[in-house]
């Protein structure tokens, strides 16, 4: 619209329809719409049309039909339930093994990298240019019985003599830290690097030692990026797929090989969408949780971080 | 897709393997995991309201496709699947053009991404598909396949006889299969340490862990069941269900170490698995570059199955459809994809054809099986759309998902 020729308008007219209260009160509404189509086309539809489909029964054959059939939650809850926690717990390991990870590497690219320092982020995002799939495909390749690696831990005994490494949980696991690592560096990073080294300085001039100012500052300094790297590791992870099955066995499928082979392969569409239905609700609990804890201010500055 | 050529670049990059036939991508893809199925996934998301049965008796007697402009014919073909040599004849000798397109990865994922087309009667942008026996018969039950007007089809006279009635179309109505294949074992004896006969040798104690089979339980059900002494072609659901639940029990134990669709090849390629249920064309490839690799029809019998040529409701050009149907059932273009292809070749005069090149090739048991051979074979149960889902649904559990 254009905001220049209203305004020339005459200020006040009885008539008008667009008064100058009228218009500033629209604005706003105006500015958030492309926003809250978005949402509503994106968002909501598909949630609600996940919802509806999830309640019906039938079969792919012959149809389904709308029986409002809440039941299939605690059903699918109570069949599924063991790969609902093996995802928690893969999705869980994998962001801790991140943070163990990532956090040395952001403190190390935030502050010693100098002039390098964007070289390093630009490996750190590197492996994204090529596909999720090729990159765990490689892992398959790398973690094979008879290679260099399995051998190796072999000899040293971490790894039983008729044992494995790929088609294992550790297998899975890795290439879930693998596969996620950018997304806990990158806001670490981004919240270290803002912070202000003075007060490290100060502490130490205090008589800190290293360890107290790196606990009293820096940490609670880093505290949105960590909570955002935690979340941008974790949700995702959770609904993963493909680690489990490239490096996985059936004793390692997650939730997200669930719901792919009952839309694709069972093509019990209501089964599916209540599972998916579930994993988003464990998710957002898991969010809201977590933000009550944190509380909502540091949210929404992890947001931005 | 660029993401689908660099996966097969990458593919071939970390395996060593040369690309050829259909073998790469599908090995990604059967498993549901090619780049390509993450939009058969979106489509199977969407809605399933209103997905009554589209079943309508077609009639199959009076089929009339006369002579007409094809234009631009196209074809949804598994990857590597073909010479594309061939194709210019075809579009010669008929003023036409030929799409060929390699997205048919998967069965079950292909039939996601177009079924909501095919509930509402659409057409699906395509003239001729590939889908394994058992996914052309769910087309055919539910009348999405147009049935073919066989005057146009010649050549169809060449059909071997043992692939002419199959239980999904006893007359070949609605279908002709492009190539076949044998499921059966694929092993390297160097790691087994002796010759295999039976499907029951997967599960020996000592190959622990390192056996797979496929997750899709019509072939590992089908040879467990053949293990078992029972004709899988004409089992029963129990029988079919004590098999998969066989499969559950060699699983939990351990013995199994993967399920897996055709990316079983580069396990076995890389020496993680030692035995492992196998389609024939992989095998052929993959003794190329491993020759302590064999396939083995077991003495109790493998499963034959064909991937079938069928015309989707609301083709542009049926007519076109028959046209090359006629042409690869000619057994010179057909011994031209059988010789790339390494698959089972349904067209007979091809193995005379192929001696006369290729004598090695020709002997190949796999390509063109013997007597001998066929009489081992044995075709996919053939149950109720309802038990084919309880099994299927079974299988998913066995496998973990």
């Amino acid at each position: 619209m254009s905001l220049g020729g209203e305004a020339a308008a005459p200020r006040g007219q009885a008539g008008g329809w667009l008064t100058l209260r009228r218009r500033k009160s629209l604005l706003p509404l105006a500015l958030v719409l492309p926003g809250l189509l978005w949402l509503i086309i994106f968002y909501a539809v598909p949630i609600l049309s996940q919802l509806w489909i999830s309640l019906q029964t039938g079969n792919p054959d012959d149809g389904f039909a709308q029986t409002w059939n809440w039941a299939i939650y605690a059903d699918s809850i109570s069949e599924y339930s063991e790969q609902m926690l093996r995802s928690l717990q893969y999705a869980g390991t994998a962001t801790i093994a991140c943070f163990i990870i990532g956090f040395p590497l952001a403190y190390f690219i935030a502050f010693k990298a100098g002039r390098w320092r964007n070289l390093f982020l630009l490996l750190v995002v590197l492996p994204f240019f090529t596909s999720l799939i090729v990159r765990t495909v490689a892992w398959q390749t790398i973690l094979t019985d008879d290679s260099w690696i399995t051998n190796a831990l072999k000899t040293i005994g971490l790894v039983p003599e008729d044992g494995r490494l790929l088609a294992t949980s550790f297998a899975v696991i890795a290439g879930i830290t693998y596969n996620f690592l950018p997304f806990m560096v990158l806001p670490l990073y981004a919240s270290l690097e803002r912070m202000d080294r003075t007060l490290v300085e100060a502490a130490t001039d205090l008589y800190a030692s290293r360890w107290t100012a790196f606990r009293r500052i820096t940490l609670p300094l880093a505290g949105p990026g960590i909570f955002a790297g935690v979340l941008l590791t974790f949700i995702p992870a959770i609904g993963d797929y493909i680690n489990a099955q490239l490096l996985g066995t059936s004793q390692q499928y997650m939730i997200g090989n669930v719901i792919q082979s009952q839309y694709l392969v069972v093509r019990e569409y209501p089964t599916a969408a209540a599972l998916s239905f579930i994993m988003m609700l464990v998710v957002l609990v898991i969010i809201a949780v977590a933000a009550r804890f944190i509380g909502t201010k540091r949210l929404s500055e992890a947001a931005v971080a | 897709m660029p993401d689908e050529s660099l996966d097969h670049f990458f593919d071939r990059l970390v395996s060593g393997e040369p690309i050829s036939r259909r073998s790469v991508l599908r090995r990604m893809a059967a498993s549901g995991i090619a780049v390509g199925s993450a939009s058969a996934f979106l489509a199977a998301c969407g809605g399933v309201e209103g997905s009554g049965s589209g079943k309508e008796e077609v009639d199959t007697s009076n089929v009339n496709h006369p002579k007409a402009p094809i234009g631009t014919l196209v074809f949804s073909n598994w990857p590597l699947y073909i010479d594309e040599k061939v194709i210019p004849g075809w579009e010669k000798a008929n003023d036409a053009k030929m799409r060929y397109l390699e997205d048919y990865n998967d069965n079950e994922e292909f039939y996601a991404k177009v079924r909501q087309e095919l509930e509402q009667g659409q057409g699906i942008g395509r003239d001729l598909v590939a889908p394994t026996d058992w996914m052309a018969g769910r087309w055919i039950d539910q009348g999405y396949a147009i049935p073919i007007d066989k005057k146009n089809v010649p050549n169809a006279k060449n059909l071997l006889p043992s692939l002419q009635n199959p239980p999904f179309d006893k007359n070949r109505d609605f279908t002709l299969p492009w190539q076949s294949g044998i499921t059966g074992i694929g092993y390297d004896p160097k790691k087994t340490g002796r010759k295999l006969n039976s499907i029951n040798d997967l599960f020996d104690p000592e190959f622990k862990g390192r056996i797979s089979m496929f997750s899709e339980w019509r072939d590992s059900a089908g040879l467990v069941m053949l293990g078992q002494g029972v004709d899988p072609s004409k089992a029963t659901k129990a029988q079919c269900s004590a098999a998969i639940e066989k499969i559950n029990e060699e699983n939990e134990k351990g013995q199994i170490r993967r399920f897996t669709g055709n990316d079983y090849t580069k396990d076995l390629a890389a020496g993680n698995l030692w035995a492992c249920v196998a389609w024939s064309g992989d095998l052929v490839q993959l003794e190329a570059d491993n020759p302590s690799l064999e396939f083995l029809v077991p003495d109790d019998g493998g499963m034959s199955w064909s991937d079938n040529m069928l015309i989707p409701q609301e083709a542009k050009t049926p007519y076109g459809a028959e046209t090359f149907m006629n042409y690869v059932y000619d057994p010179v273009a057909a011994g031209v994809i059988a010789e790339y292809v390494n698959y089972f070749c349904p067209v007979a005069g091809v193995q005379e054809l192929v001696a006369k090149k290729n004598p090695e090739l020709a002997k190949n048991q796999l390509i063109f099986p013997d007597k001998a051979t066929l009489d081992k074979l044995y075709a996919y149960p053939s149950l109720s759309a309802a038990d084919e889902r309880e099994l299927t649904a079974q299988m998913q559990k066995v496998t973990g998902a």
